[in-house]
């Protein structure tokens, strides 16, 4: 109650002036966009800080250390560095479109934000009930941003940087629908909010009956947002630094950011769909004893601690794993994830006809009610995590079944040995055939 | 493509593959550093860190390092130790040494000699490669390259040492925080 | 020829144009100054055409204006990854030529430290080319490494990359005190880092897919070119200079040369993961063995060997590096010529390039392991 006490002195404040119906629809929603950017803004640039800081781990080392205690303040420093850089523009660039694509790709970040929950109740901006729809939806539109930015540079690297995220990116969009429909069968709604609500109903997260699913939509997610090891867009080994090649300053930094809040909002999609959102058990105790705010806050850490957890397997990925060749990249969207995503969505709907079915057969009970979402009774939930779980290797076999003869599949084989030999010494040349 | 010879996979081979075990055993390594990093533990060297953090914490340079060079002085008589032979320039492949002498009149056993002396020695670090054959040429062990290892000037000039500076080291800014 | 054969069989979807693109000189990954200018059709290399020489600083011709024993810091240049290995081949030239007797001390101390620059070069080579393929963490780990061997070239020859290694007649210092504790505590942690790297990318399916089959070069095509090295022995053609031709204490020790099959770049991969095995064998054993006695021939007050010319090769980490030497009798070298591996390694870069992608190009400039400061020279 504590909390609410500033925010009653500011709505007296704000009715001197507007009417409580501008208040509710108007001014508490702006507070609360502010609120959102600027929290997601500072989110992102600790994400960089604290990607800086695992991938120094992994690498033996300790990462930024300087600005601030541990290098803390790094985020702020580098801001403002780049705030200052200057802002360079190629000579026979397209200069508009060079000057906006930036801004398309942050804005699309960063707009998705409006309809995540970050919390029940007042951590919700926007429950739209077809939240994800438009995520995938707005997300999409930051391809655009790309293949503008390496159209506009006019340079050959940020050009081919620009087509490979182009085809990259509408290749992995179908995979990352098609790999949420498994899960949006069990949820039976499109609202992010009642994603989480269906999830809460049932007690149970959604990985546990989608474990497919989940590992679908991450490796399509990582590709999306053109991460290692599918950062092909950006290979800087290869195309300098792809799109964003001339790009320098802040609006360099505005593509840096757009990558890491789409980034941060593949995960925070892929906790709400599959990690049960902001949903944990026994939370919902405060709720019942009285402490509604402390509730939602719990809640709301609850969340970041899911979003950082994918985040953390984002960067773990990043940086042991190398890079995959175009072709190959374009062989794993269309050739494993789609199919294994229809699979995935025909194994769901067999599973939840299967224990629909079973529901009555020699006295079993596995639904307990059809309102709202599926309700499983303990022994439903059993049968579908096992269906669940026999998913993900019924997937894989089929898959590599059906693409055993593909080239690629079978060049990558297991690791070869090689001979050796102990040459005679002093003799000067030996010929191929003799050993 | 051209088609490669690759064993047939085993078994086992086939089943690593099919679980991946390759991704998880190296994701397991990274995962691994990570731990050893923050708890600065690692299971074959004993330390998790291996950076040093430099202008902080100085590295400990070898004793035969070729660092920025030296005219050693007696340490009695604070009198140069270099008698001027131009040794060391001729050694020079870099022609970076100008040993300038000048001839002073001594009295040795009450007779006037003449007597070369060292009057200035110019040492251009920019063109030094840190070969150290001056050092080993010099038959007084007077010209040295110590472990002194920042060099960096903001002009070119800067990088050419005289005398004084080769005799009382160059002032450097250390930044230690 | 296969490699051509892909680039006529192979149909273009869309009548697209050829596109020109500059790959450097300025580029994350072309491991220096090299240019290389690609003929793309989408992304598939159909030609390419390599611009060398923004490095070019003369060391052939410096070297005829130096005196003999001026000169080896130079050579320390032209390969600056395996300085201590570029160095030893100018003064074992000039020894031989002048038929001066090392002592066998020195001799066994060249090869302990010219197979740690064999090491540290093979660290280097598997740093950047991991990065290029994009696995990036094992940059960082392999660096860590060479550091170690750095810091051991930095005690001994007090300096860390372009040491001076070596003098004419011998070595300017012997072993420094604790050598061999230093020497021996790297050759404990040294294979389980390599089983680290191995873990990493040998059996990933990852580096499989984008080494195997890549940039393959058959043993004929691979002789005829003249490549050397662990390139040559990818193909699985024996030829080392270090067991045809002995020279340092290299005909006292025992080790394997590592041969590939295919000569692919997964091949070549593992044939320098295997050398740097061997070269800690080569390492252990030399110092198991290591004479005692002085480091240090006598030389005559100034080094002029005999009219004549003289050819002499060692097996660098990247090939055979050879030295040319003809003498007129006087102080100066008349005439110096470099067989610098990379350079001919580099030839093979068209012939393994075309038909493959553009990511492709630059995992087998990374395969090819070369250094710029050499082909220019
Ligand atoms: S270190 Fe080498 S290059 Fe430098 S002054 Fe001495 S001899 Fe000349
Ligand atoms: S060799 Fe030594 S003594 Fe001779 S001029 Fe040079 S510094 Fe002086």
């Amino acid at each position: 109650m504590l909390l609410l006490g500033p925010v009653n002195v500011l709505n007296d404040l704000l009715l001197r002036f507007f009417s409580q119906e501008t208040i509710n629809f108007f001014i508490w929603p702006l507070i609360q966009i502010g609120l959102v950017v600027t929290l997601v803004a500072l989110w992102v640039a600790y994400a960089t800080y604290l990607e800086r800081k695992i991938s120094a781990f992994m690498q033996a080392r300790l990462g930024p250390m300087r600005v601030g205690p541990w290098g803390l303040l790094q985020p702020i420093a580098d801001g403002l560095k780049l705030l200052t850089k200057e802002d360079f523009i190629p000579e026979k660039a397209d200069r508009w479109i060079f000057f906006f694509a930036p801004y398309i790709a942050v804005a699309s970040a960063f707009i998705v934000f409006s309809v995540v929950p970050f919390g029940p109740d007042w951590a919700v901006i926007a429950d739209v009930n077809i939240g994800l729809l438009l995520v995938l939806a707005v997300s999409s539109v930051g391809v655009l941003a790309l293949i503008l930015a390496g159209w506009s540079s006019n340079s050959k690297y940020a050009l081919l940087g620009g087509l490979r995220s182009s085809a990259q990116m509408v290749s992995y969009e179908v995979a990352m629908g098609l790999s949420l429909i498994g899960a949006l069968m069990f949820a039976r709604t499109l609202s992010l909010s009642g994603i989480v609500g269906a999830q809460g109903s049932d007690s149970i997260w959604f990985i546990l009956y989608q474990p497919a699913g989940f590992m679908l939509f991450l490796i399509s997610g990582i590709a999306e947002n053109n991460r290692a090891p599918f950062d092909l867009p950006e290979a800087e080994s290869e195309l300098v630094a792809g799109f964003h090649t001339e790009y320098s300053g802040m609006r360099w930094s505005l593509f840096f950011m757009a990558e890491y809040a789409a980034m941060v909002v593949v995960s925070a999609v892929a906790a709400t769909v599959y990690l049960g959102g902001w949903y944990f058990p026994f939370v919902y105790r405060l709720e019942t004893a009285g402490y509604h705010n402390l509730y939602v806050i719990v809640s709301l850490l609850v969340f970041l601690v899911k979003v950082s957890i994918i985040l953390y397997i984002y960067f773990w990925l990043r940086w042991t794993l190398p890079r995959f060749r175009y072709d190959q990249l374009m062989d794993i969207g269309w050739k494993w994830l789609i199919p294994s995503a229809l699979i995935n969505i025909a194994l769901s709907a067999i599973a939840i006809f299967l224990v629909q079915a079973l529901n009555g057969y020699r006295g079993m009970r596995t639904i307990e009610s059809l309102d709202r979402g599926l309700n499983l009774t303990a022994t439903g939930k059993g049968i579908m995590i096992v269906i669940g779980f026999a998913g993900v290797f019924i997937i894989a076999a089929l898959l590599a079944r059906i693409n055993w003869r593909s080239r690629d599949f079978n060049l990558k084989t297991q690791r070869r040995n090689i001979r050796l030999v102990n040459l005679p010494k002093g003799k000067p040349a030996v010929s191929v055939s003799e050993v | 493509m051209p088609l490669v010879k690759t064993p047939k996979p085993t078994w086992s081979q086939k089943l690593k593959r099919f679980f991946m075990i390759d991704l998880i055993k190296g994701l397991g390594l990274t995962l691994k550093y990570n731990i050893g990093a923050i708890t600065d533990k690692d299971s074959v060297a004993g330390k998790g860190i291996y950076t040093e953090q430099y202008p902080k914490v100085r590295p400990d340079v070898a004793p035969r390092f070729h660092g920025a060079p030296r005219l050693n002085m007696d340490p009695e008589t604070h009198d140069t130790l270099c008698i001027a032979c131009n040794l060391c320039a001729i050694a020079c492949p870099e022609d970076c040494i100008d040993v300038i002498a000048m001839d002073v009149e001594i009295i040795v056993a009450g007779k006037p000699r003449r007597k070369k002396v060292l009057d200035e020695f110019i040492f251009d670090t920019s063109r030094c490669m840190f070969c150290a054959l001056c050092q080993e040429a010099c038959p007084t062990a007077c010209l040295e390259l110590t472990q002194e290892f920042e060099l960096a000037t903001y002009s070119r000039a800067g990088f050419v040492w005289n005398r004084e500076m080769l005799e009382q080291g160059r002032e450097t800014v250390k930044y230690t925080s | 020829m296969h490699q051509v054969e892909i680039a006529t069989t192979q149909e273009t979807l869309l009548d697209s144009p050829e596109m020109v693109l500059n790959m450097g000189p300025q580029h994350p990954s072309t491991h220096g100054v090299l240019r290389v200018v690609l003929r793309l059709d989408g992304e598939t290399v159909i030609d390419l055409d390599c611009d060398i020489g923004y490095l070019h600083r003369g060391m052939e011709k410096i070297a005829e204006n130096r005196m003999y024993t001026m000169i080896a810091p130079y050579w320390d240049r032209l390969d600056y990854i395996a300085a201590v290995s570029n160095g030893l081949v100018w003064v074992e030239t000039v020894e031989q030529m002048m038929g001066l007797a090392v002592p066998p001390r020195a001799h066994y101390l060249r090869t302990i430290l010219t197979e740690f620059n064999r090491i540290a070069s093979h660290l280097l080579w598997l740093a950047t080319h991991a990065l290029d393929i994009g696995a990036i963490t094992v940059l960082l780990w392999a660096l860590r490494e060479r550091e170690e061997i750095l810091k051991i070239f930095e005690r001994q020859f007090g300096a860390r990359l372009t040491c001076h290694a070596w003098r004419v007649g011998g070595m300017p210092n012997d072993a420094y005190d604790d050598f061999e504790k230093d020497v021996r505590q790297f050759a404990n942690n040294f294979p389980k880092r390599l089983d680290e790297y191995e873990t990493v990318l040998s059996e990933n399916r990852i580096w499989l897919s984008r080494t195997v089959g890549i940039g393959v070069i058959s043993a004929a095509d691979a002789i005829a070119i003249g490549l050397s090295g662990p390139s040559l022995r990818g193909s699985g053609v024996p030829w080392d200079v270090r067991k045809s031709r002995p020279y340092a204490a290299y005909a006292d020790v025992d080790f394997d040369v590592p041969l590939g099959e295919n000569g692919d770049t997964y091949d070549r991969y593992l044939v320098r993961l295997e050398e740097m095995r061997q070269s800690r064998r080569i390492i252990l054993q030399a110092l198991e063995n290591l004479p005692d006695g002085p480091v240090n021939a006598k030389l005559p007050k100034v080094v002029k060997p005999p009219v004549g010319d003289y050819y002499h090769s060692i097996e660098g980490p990247k090939g055979e590096i050879g030295c040319y030497l003809v003498s007129d009798g006087t102080a100066q070298p008349y005439r110096v010529r470099v067989r610098p591996p990379s350079f001919i390694n580099l030839q093979a870069l068209k012939q393994m390039c075309v038909g493959h992608l553009v990511a492709d190009v630059v995992a087998i400039i990374g395969t090819l392991d070369i250094v710029l400061g050499e082909i220019d020279r």
